[in-house]
C-alpha cells in the first residue's frame, strides 16, 4: 500500500479545478466500472469509444464505483458483503488507497464522496445487530468523524439530494457473513427510503411501501435537478405477485407515486431492477434490469412510460454527455450508446472476455 | 415501445463473432430438435392428458364413486409426470398470463390454495362467471390446486358436491390452459419468442438456445435446492410439507422425472447439444453425458418412501448426498461446456445486487 505521503504526490497534489479535463487530456469522456474476467476481479476506465485506458485487480468482486468531485480518484466498493474499498487514480490506475471498515461492519457496494470532496460516506452494516449505518470519515485519513443510524436495515445504495442531505435506499435485507448473502427477515423486513442530514444525522423524511408490499427491497435509485427522486425496487416475495417495481419520491412526500408500465413488460423485468440512472436534463429516467434483459424508459415531468431496449445481461448505466441519451454496460461485455427519443442503439464495443459489473459512473468534465 | 431500432454495430469481439457464425446453422437444427423433440410433444402430452383428467373428473361428480375417483388421482399423476418433462422451460406462451406460475402454485407455504378453495368451496356458482378466470388467483388454477381438493383432508370431492363443483371448474380450466398452450407451440417457431439485443448480429435460434441453456441452469438449482435440500434440511432446519406435490407422494418421482429430461434435451436434434459439444471437446460432452445418468440412477436408488417415510432428518440427508453432489457436479459441468462453446450464460442476470 502507498503510504500517505506517496498518496498525496500521487493523487491529491495534481491541482485545482478543473482537474479532470487536465487528467484526461483532450478526451471528452471517461466511464469506470469494475469487472471479472476468467474468475478474477477488476476495476477500469474507459473513453467514449470504448477503449479500456487502465485496468487494475481487485482482491473480490466490487459493486458501485464511486467518484471524487474535484480529485483524480475513483473508489470501488467491494460488494455486499465487503470487506474493502480501493482508491484508483484515474489518469494512470494506479492504486492509491484502500479502506476498510470497522469492526463488525461491511460495506454495501455503494458509497459517497461530499461535495467537496473532503468527506466520504459510506453505507454499512453492524451485522452483529443487523442496524444500517452511515459512517462519514475525513478523506483521505479515513478517519471516522461520524456514525448514525441509516434509518432502517440493509442501506444499499444513497444519492445526494443536497450538499447535506442524503437519500438512503434502506433494502431492509438483515444479513450476516456468516451466512454470506442469505436473508435472514424475509417474513420481517421493512424497506424504506430515508432522506437524512450527514451532517447531524437527523432523519428529515421517511418513506415506506404499504404493509402488503414489505418484500420489495429498495435498492437502488437516482435524483434529478428538481429534488425528484427515481428508486428501482427488488421483489423478494414470489415471483408471481404483482407489485410495483419503480416510484418517484419527494422529500415533501410520504408516500411513494409508483410508476405505470405495460404489464408485459412488468413481468419481464422479474422482479428485478439493477440500476437507476436520469439522462443529464433529469427529464429521462432508465432502469436496467439483467434479468429481463432489457432497459426500460420513463418521462419523469408526465411520468410516461416510453418504451425498452432489449439487451441481454445489461446492468451498468451511466448519463452520456447528451441529454436523452445513456451509456450501457452489460455482463456479455457491451458497451452502448442509446438515443431514446431518436429510438437509436449503437454497440460502442464489446470485449468478449470481460463482463461488466453492476454500476458505471461517468467522469464529469 | 421503441422499435424497431436503428442499428449499427461499430465494432464487435472477433472471437465472439466466429464463436457465434461458425455454428448458427447447427444451432437453429438444435433448437428445432429440441422444440420437436422435447417442447411440442411435452406440451402434447400434457394437454391431452388434462383433458382426460378432466373428463374423469366430469364422470366423478356426476356420480361420485371411490374407483372413480381413484382413476381421477392415477389420471393426476400421470398429468404431473407429463409437467414434470417440460418444467424446466419458463419460456413462450408458458409464460403468458402468469401460466408458468398459475401450472404449480408451490412452495406454498401458507396454505394459501386451500383457504381460497375453501372460500370457492362456499360459492362455487361465482366459477361459471365468463370473467372469473382473467381475474383469479393463481393459487387455484392449476395441479396444486387439483392435489388440494384430491388429497387435502379439509376437501372431499365424493361427499361434498360443492367440492367437486370446484374441481370441475379447476380441471377445466387447467385442461384449457394447456390445449391452448400446445396450440400455440405448434402456430409458432422458438424464435418467435426471443427478444434478441437491439444491436444483436446473431440469430434468434442462438439466443433462444442460451435462453434454453440458462433455464435448464436454473432448473437443476431449483431441483437440488428447493426440490430436495430444502425440505429434507440439507442445510437447515427440515420441513418435509415444502415437498413438491407431497400430499400426492410425487416429490421423489417428480424429480425422476425430471433429471430423466435431462439427457433428452441433451441429445435431442441434429446435430443435438451433445453432438456440438462432442465436436468442441468428446471427453467433457462424454463426462455430461454420464453425470446426466448418474443424476438419474441416484434419484432412482433412494428408496420410494425417502420423502414420506420416519427416516431421520441426518439419515434423509446422508442419503440425499450423493445426489445432491452428482446434481451440483452436473450443473458446474453444463456452464462449462456451454462457456465453451460461445454461450454467454449470464453475470449480472445471475447474481446481482
Amino acid at each position: 500500500m502507498l503510504s500517505r505521503r506517496q498518496f498525496l504526490a500521487a493523487g491529491l497534489a495534481l491541482g485545482s479545478a478543473p482537474l479532470w479535463a487536465n487528467l484526461i487530456g483532450s478526451r471528452e469522456g471517461m466511464y469506470v466500472s469494475a469487472f471479472s474476467s476468467d474468475g478474477n476481479h477488476f476495476a477500469a476506465g474507459f473513453n467514449d469509444v470504448g477503449n479500456i485506458l487502465w485496468h487494475i485487480q481487485l482482491p473480490e468482486r466490487a459493486h458501485a464505483p464511486v467518484l471524487h468531485p474535484t480529485q483524480a480518484v475513483a473508489g470501488f466498493v467491494a460488494r455486499r458483503p465487503g470487506f474493502y474499498m480501493d482508491f484508483v487514480n484515474v489518469r494512470t490506475g494506479d492504486f492509491l488507497q484502500r479502506i476498510t471498515p470497522t469492526q463488525d461492519h461491511h460495506f454495501y457496494g455503494h458509497a459517497l464522496f461530499s461535495h467537496d470532496g473532503d468527506f466520504l460516506i459510506t453505507q454499512e452494516n453492524h451485522f452483529p445487530t443487523g442496524e444500517g449505518k452511515i459512517f462519514v470519515r475525513r478523506w483521505p485519513s479515513a478517519e471516522v468523524v461520524a456514525e448514525y443510524s441509516s434509518g432502517g436495515i440493509g442501506p444499499h445504495e444513497a444519492v445526494f439530494l443536497n450538499s447535506s442531505t442524503i437519500v438512503i435506499a434502506n433494502g431492509g435485507l438483515r444479513t450476516h457473513p456468516d451466512n454470506d448473502r442469505d436473508i435472514l427477515n424475509l417474513d420481517t423486513m421493512a424497506p424504506n427510503l430515508t432522506y437524512l442530514n450527514w451532517q447531524t444525522g437527523e432523519i428529515l423524511q421517511q418513506v415506506k411501501h404499504a404493509d402488503k408490499w414489505h418484500q420489495l427491497s429498495i435498492r437502488h435509485l437516482d435524483v434529478n435537478q428538481h429534488g425528484e427522486v427515481v428508486i428501482g425496487c427488488q421483489h423478494q416475495g414470489e415471483a408471481w405477485e404483482q407489485v410495483p417495481l419503480v416510484a418517484v419520491s419527494r422529500i415533501d412526500a410520504t408516500d411513494f407515486r409508483y410508476l405505470d408500465m405495460p404489464e408485459p413488460i412488468r413481468a419481464r423485468f422479474k422482479q428485478y431492477c439493477g440500476s437507476v440512472c436520469f439522462d443529464k436534463s433529469g427529464e429521462l429516467v432508465a432502469i436496467s434490469t439483467p434479468r429481463g434483459g432489457f432497459v426500460a424508459y420513463w418521462r419523469i415531468s408526465d411520468h410516461q412510460f416510453i418504451g425498452v431496449d432489449n439487451c441481454r445481461d445489461v446492468c451498468g448505466l451511466s448519463p452520456s454527455n447528451e441529454s436523452g441519451s445513456f451509456i450501457l454496460t452489460s455482463g456479455t461485455g457491451k458497451v452502448l450508446n442509446t438515443l431514446v427519443y431518436e429510438n437509436h442503439i449503437e454497440l460502442i464495443t464489446q470485449h468478449a472476455s470481460i463482463r461488466w459489473d453492476n454500476h458505471l459512473r461517468r467522469v464529469t468534465i | 415501445m421503441k422499435y424497431p431500432r436503428n442499428l449499427s454495430a461499430l465494432a464487435c469481439s472477433v472471437a465472439l463473432c466466429i464463436t457465434s457464425h461458425s455454428y448458427a446453422n447447427d444451432w437453429s437444427a438444435a433448437v428445432a430438435g429440441i422444440q420437436a423433440d422435447v417442447i411440442q410433444p411435452a406440451y402434447n402430452n400434457l394437454a391431452r392428458d388434462a383433458q382426460q383428467l378432466q373428463q374423469a373428473v366430469a364422470e366423478l361428480c356426476l356420480a361420485p364413486t371411490e374407483p372413480k375417483l381413484q382413476k381421477v388421482k392415477q389420471q393426476f399423476i400421470t398429468n404431473i409426470d407429463d409437467w414434470q418433462q417440460i418444467q424446466w422451460l419458463n419460456f413462450g406462451p408458458v409464460t403468458y398470463f402468469m401460466r408458468y406460475y398459475a401450472m404449480e402454485y408451490w412452495p406454498d407455504k401458507k396454505g394459501i390454495t386451500r383457504r381460497q378453495l375453501q372460500g370457492l368451496s362456499k360459492t362455487p356458482e361465482v366459477m361459471t362467471d365468463k370473467d372469473f378466470w382473467h381475474s383469479a388467483s393463481i393459487a387455484v388454477r392449476g395441479l396444486t390446486a387439483i392435489e388440494t381438493l384430491l388429497y387435502h383432508p379439509d376437501f372431499n370431492v365424493i361427499e361434498h358436491a360443492a367440492d367437486c363443483h370446484v374441481l370441475t371448474g379447476v380441471s377445466e380450466h387447467h385442461a384449457a390452459t394447456t390445449l391452448e398452450i400446445a396450440k400455440q407451440w405448434s402456430e409458432s417457431k422458438v424464435g418467435d419468442w426471443v427478444f434478441l439485443d437491439e444491436d444483436s448480429n446473431s440469430s434468434p435460434d442462438h439466443g433462444a438456445m442460451e435462453l434454453f441453456v440458462q433455464q435448464w441452469i436454473e432448473h437443476l438449482s431449483a431441483i437440488k435446492d428447493s426440490k430436495l435440500e430444502t425440505p429434507i434440511g440439507y442445510n437447515g432446519r427440515a420441513n418435509l410439507k415444502l415437498a413438491e406435490f407431497y400430499r400426492s407422494q410425487q416429490s421423489l418421482p417428480a424429480i425422476i422425472e425430471n433429471l430423466a429430461t435431462y439427457p433428452v434435451l441433451f441429445h435431442a436434434g441434429q446435430p443435438s447439444l451433445y453432438e456440438l459439444a462432442k465436436r468442441n471437446d468428446g471427453p467433457q460432452a462424454e463426462e455430461m453425458d454420464r453425470l446426466f445418468q448418474q443424476s438419474v440412477s441416484l434419484a432412482k436408488a433412494l428408496p420410494d418412501d425417502f420423502f414420506s417415510g420416519s427416516y431421520s432428518q441426518q439419515q434423509r440427508v446422508e442419503l440425499a448426498r450423493p445426489l445432491v453432489q452428482s446434481i451440483s457436479q452436473s450443473q458446474d459441468k453444463l456452464v462449462e461446456l456451454v462457456t465453451s462453446l460461445g454461450f454467454n450464460i449470464g453475470f449480472n442476470s445471475r447474481d446481482g445486487d
